[in-house]
């Protein structure tokens, strides 16, 4: 049998790859087919259930007050990204362009501000928020995840800016443009796919985040996804493994959609952009 | 503006700041979560006592396992609430530092006799009531009927020799089956230790304020349970398996005894109805001793709390007889107030009544600061003895001589 | 040219960075103070004692563990999941039916919360009640239950095995970003010479690729060095403290113990320490790229 070459290379692609594709979508499959069981069969280890409880999604939406906390994790992830970003483009952009006192310690304080767990801080960070006054308030996981953000953000905008050919403004300067016009016009939308990129990273960290998030939140009426998720396993007498499986491949679905759609523009966004 | 609706205006200032001042104070309550009925009991309780007080209250559910990071911040930033629940081992870190309210004048006394006394007891220090028992239960062996009657045990064994012989024969049914359930993993992996400590006639701290694993006792039990891994009759891979773990393989009708408490009946009669089995004592050691773990949790008021009457006004209204009631038969919990243990639910339940039967032999967590690290220092020794690796005595004096660095 | 506030750096660097510094500095002298004092388990000042609490730490036989197991554990994730990568990263960049799918496959542990996945990878690596044994012994890869969270022999591999597997989306994603930036026309010279595709692999692929590897390297041990949840949901950094890592150790230091004081000296010597690799590895990079 004569195959194409794309064919052959799909099929010894797809050969390659299916050792890492079972691994990953190995714990993908425990979930989907443990939120599926039935309650009393839950505990076994069988790998098909013996009947498929669609139902078991809804029940778990209630109890586990998942519209509640998927509403947090929304609210949260989005505005401190959306912080995050109108804060670190026009820093990037300055980093990028120009160059003045203090750039250097400005870039090594960003590179070791990623090093700091936020194990680490969260005794400290607790007590700025009491200060604040946000304890339990989301808004206290906005702005610590925003500052986080920034400085990932930043970071990563700045090496990518810096390889957008200054000409180009300077071109349309030339031409009678004005500073102000030149970005919107000319820098912005190159700059795009980079920024939609750090956008999306600095989502999916805010959204994923653990830690501060368990020491900040204390009603369930304000947790987020993660915490609700672990709340439901953590010291409970009882865990309703079904409900935490359906809950967890529930809570990965909104994120996996933006992935898919948005994969073809993480390659261009990081091609430049990391190396500096 | 026209004199007339300033005038208006000035009233309606006025109307706004006499309702201001009129509101009642908020109260925050941080509550253990121990299943999925705790969080709507509280938040029940709450409502009602709004609707009948106006006093609103906050409820905070917290997961067990992070409850004592989450006090620790919150008191570290002074943001703890006016009432929490902790467990009862945890009081005296608290009330070294001056934290907990002593409730003494703050409660009627009609509250303070709804109590069963053994369980007021653990919250008294220096004379002073700084706490109330909210939960509590004990620990007894429950024991797979339809497995021991295949494997042709005829009675539940009353010690550990017994249990050995038992255990053997139910193991040897089948691949899948395993005799007796040991934890070996987290959370009270030492207590499950303590039961043989306990039946050896080995007390937690001895007589001369050092820690017990430094005895002879201490070494026999630990060689008992090292024996039952060794004859294959525990289940495999002991280390990797906490307490819901080996619940787990109960309900699947896997294990023929484990030694747990009482919610697990509340689970098997939500899960799985139709498991055969029953409760019976911990089994004794070679001289008869017996001992079981009592635990209670308690529920405080800090002492910076600004609320400490409408606090203290929660307490009377949520220890009402139908709200525990309520609370502790959805829990599993062992019933703290006289009344609750008189009601017929409770006295003529099977299962509660053989747990309320051992209260006389339970022993409690010694009320020592740093208890958390001396468990951890017990816990890490069993964990290396039942995976075979290490000499049981050296291993056990080791630990016993860093709890006594630890002790007062 | 007028230089209007606008494009003054230093506005736009201000927002920025005020808020990170803020929410990242101050939280870093709250601990600097503390680890040099005595502190009760609330956090309350009671006494300077200098640097005794590092000592405290150095002492401790649990911290040398630790540490040992943290540099397993980050060499073991770090190289694994670039070795992985990069072939896999390959064969993506090549086109073949149903790329886009294979990109999103091995993206998704990306989209899970860390916690998430190590919840689930828990539950699945249970002895007795874990769908892993189950479905290995149904395949008849095994023939008996392995224990694989009892011990840490069998834990800690599998442990590392995870993170690996949660690091690939982040490391594929560079190389990609690596290998698409690599100009055709070095591909096409290199055939017309005849070489193969080990030689082109050698010659022109890794060494492009280099700088990416770095910013794999660099990036993933930051993440992984203070990595906690995999660890923690699994084993507890346990049996018997066989698989702790030095997160796991602060924690049960700070929020088990209450030994606040030592948990934070024990955090500043983990910033040290990472920090010093980082700059130490940039150096040794740099220098290979000025030559």
């Amino acid at each position: 049998m004569r195959m194409s070459r794309k064919m052959r290379r799909t099929v010894l692609s797809w050969i390659a790859l299916a050792p890492l594709v079972i691994a990953v979508l190995f714990p993908f499959a425990v979930m989907i087919l443990t939120a599926l069981k039935p309650a009393g069969e839950v505990l076994r280890p069988t790998w098909v259930p013996s009947e498929f409880r669609w139902q078991n999604f809804i029940t778990m939406w209630g109890a586990t007050n998942f519209g509640t906390a998927l509403w947090n994790s929304v609210y949260v992830a989005t505005l401190s990204t959306i912080i995050a970003l109108v804060a670190a483009i026009p820093a990037a952009y300055a980093m990028s362009r120009y160059r003045f006192a203090g750039k250097g310690a400005f870039q090594q304080f960003l590179l070791v501000s990623q090093m700091l767990s936020p194990i680490v801080l969260v005794i400290g960070l607790f007590r700025l928020v009491v200060w604040l006054g946000l304890v339990d308030s989301t808004n206290s996981v906005v702005i610590v995840y925003a500052a986080f953000g920034i400085a990932f953000s930043v970071w990563m905008l700045q090496s990518y800016f810096a390889t957008i050919p200054r000409d180009l403004e300077e071109a349309a300067w030339i031409e009678g443009a004005t500073p102000w016009q030149a970005l919107v016009r000319v820098f912005l939308p190159l700059a795009l796919p980079a920024m939609v990129v750090t956008a999306l990273f600095t989502f999916i960290n805010s959204w994923n985040e653990f830690v501060i998030a368990l020491t900040m939140l204390r009603t369930q009426d304000s947790y987020t996804l993660p915490i609700q998720v672990f709340s439901l396993v953590a010291g409970r007498y009882t865990v309703e493994w079904h409900h935490v499986m359906a809950a967890t491949f529930v809570a990965t679905i909104p994120v996996a959609v933006i992935f898919a759609w948005l994969q073809r523009y993480l390659v261009r966004g990081l091609a430049l952009g990391a190396v500096k | 503006m026209s004199f007339v609706s300033s005038a208006r205006l000035a009233a309606a200032a006025s109307a706004l700041a006499l309702m201001a001042g009129a509101a009642v104070a908020d109260i925050r309550v941080t509550v253990a979560e121990y299943s999925s009925l705790t969080g709507p009991f509280f938040n029940d309780a709450a409502a009602a006592f709004e609707a009948e007080t106006g006093t609103k209250v906050n409820i905070e559910v917290v997961p067990w396992d992070v409850l004592f990071q989450k006090l620790t911040t919150d008191i570290s930033a002074g943001a703890q609430a006016d009432l929490s629940i902790i467990g009862t081992r945890w009081l005296i870190d608290f009330a070294s530092e001056d934290l907990v309210a002593p409730l003494d004048d703050l409660i009627s006394d009609d509250l303070r006799e709804r109590f069963v006394p053994a369980f007021l007891e653990p919250s008294v220090m220096d004379g002073q009531l700084l706490g109330l028992p909210v939960a509590a239960s004990a620990r007894a062996m429950y024991f797979n009927s339809d497995l021991m009657e295949q494997a042709g045990v005829d009675s539940v064994p009353e010690n550990w020799e017994e249990l050995a012989d038992a255990a053997a024969k139910i193991s040897a049914l089948g691949d899948d089956i395993y005799g007796f359930g040991l934890q070996g993993a987290e959370i009270e992996t030492d207590v499950y230790y303590y039961y043989a400590l306990w039946s050896y006639g080995g007390d937690l701290i001895t007589a001369e304020g050092t820690s017990g694993l430094g005895t002879q006792a201490a070494v026999d039990a630990a060689e008992m349970y090292r024996g039952l891994i060794d004859s294959g009759v525990t289940e495999p891979g002991v280390t990797s398996y906490n307490r819901e773990d080996v619940q787990n393989l109960f309900k699947q009708g896997r294990v023929g005894f484990m030694i747990t408490a009482p919610f697990l009946a509340t689970q098997i009669a939500n899960e799985v109805p139709d498991l055969n089995y029953g409760v019976a004592a911990i089994p004794a050691g070679p001289d008869g001793g017996r001992g079981t773990y009592g635990v209670t949790d308690s529920i405080i008021m800090f002492e910076n709390s600004p609320n400490k009457e409408e606090a203290a006004a929660f307490l009377d209204f949520v220890f009402g007889h139908d709200w525990r009631v309520r609370f502790d038969s959805g829990e599993g919990f062992l019933p703290v107030t006289s009344s609750v243990a008189e009601d017929p639910a409770f006295a003529e339940d099977p299962v509660l009544s053989v747990f309320a039967s051992l209260l006389p032999t339970a022993r409690f967590a010694p009320t020592i600061a740093g208890w958390e690290e001396i468990a951890a220092i017990a816990s890490d020794a069993m964990q290396s003895i039942y995976l075979g690796q290490v000499e049981i005595e050296p291993t056990l004096s080791a630990a016993a001589d860093r709890i006594n660095a630890l002790l007062p | 040219m007028k230089r209007s506030l606008l494009v003054n750096p230093y506005v736009l660097v201000a927002p920025g960075f005020i808020l990170a510094a803020l929410i990242i500095l101050w939280p870093l002298a709250e601990i600097a103070n503390i680890a040099v004092h005595d502190v009760n388990r609330f956090g309350v000042l009671r006494g300077y004692v200098g640097l005794e609490n590092f000592r405290v730490i150095f002492a401790d036989p649990e911290f040398l563990g630790a540490l040992r197991r943290t540099a397993i554990w980050v060499f073991g994730i770090v190289a694994g999941s670039i070795l992985i990568s990069i072939p896999v990263a390959m064969i993506l960049n090549g086109d073949f039916y149903g790329r886009g799918l294979a990109r999103v496959i091995i993206m998704l542990p990306w989209a899970i919360s860390l916690t998430m996945t190590a919840i689930v990878w828990a539950w699945a690596l249970n002895g007795e009640s874990g769908m892993l044994n189950s479905g290995l012994r149904a395949l008849g890869i095994i023939d008996r239950n392995v224990q694989w969270l009892a011990q840490a022999s069998t834990a800690f591999p599998m442990q590392i095995l995870i993170g690996i597997l949660v690091t690939i989306p982040f490391t594929i994603t560079i190389f990609l970003g690596g290998l698409s930036s690599i100009p055709d026309d070095l591909y096409e010279a290199a055939q017309l010479e005849g070489a193969n595709g080990w030689q082109v692999f050698r010659e022109i692929t890794l060494p492009l690729l280099k700088p990416f590897v770095n910013i794999a390297v660099v990036m993933n041990t930051i993440y992984v060095f203070n990595s906690f949840p995999i660890i923690w949901v699994t084993t507890q950094g346990g049996p018997a403290k066989s698989t702790d890592i030095l997160v796991t150790y602060l924690y049960k230091l700070g929020f088990q113990y209450g030994r606040l004081d030592d948990a934070s000296a024990l955090s500043i010597l983990m910033f040290v320490l990472l920090l010093a690799f980082t700059l130490l590895y940039v150096r040794l990079a740099m220098r290979e790229e000025k030559a």
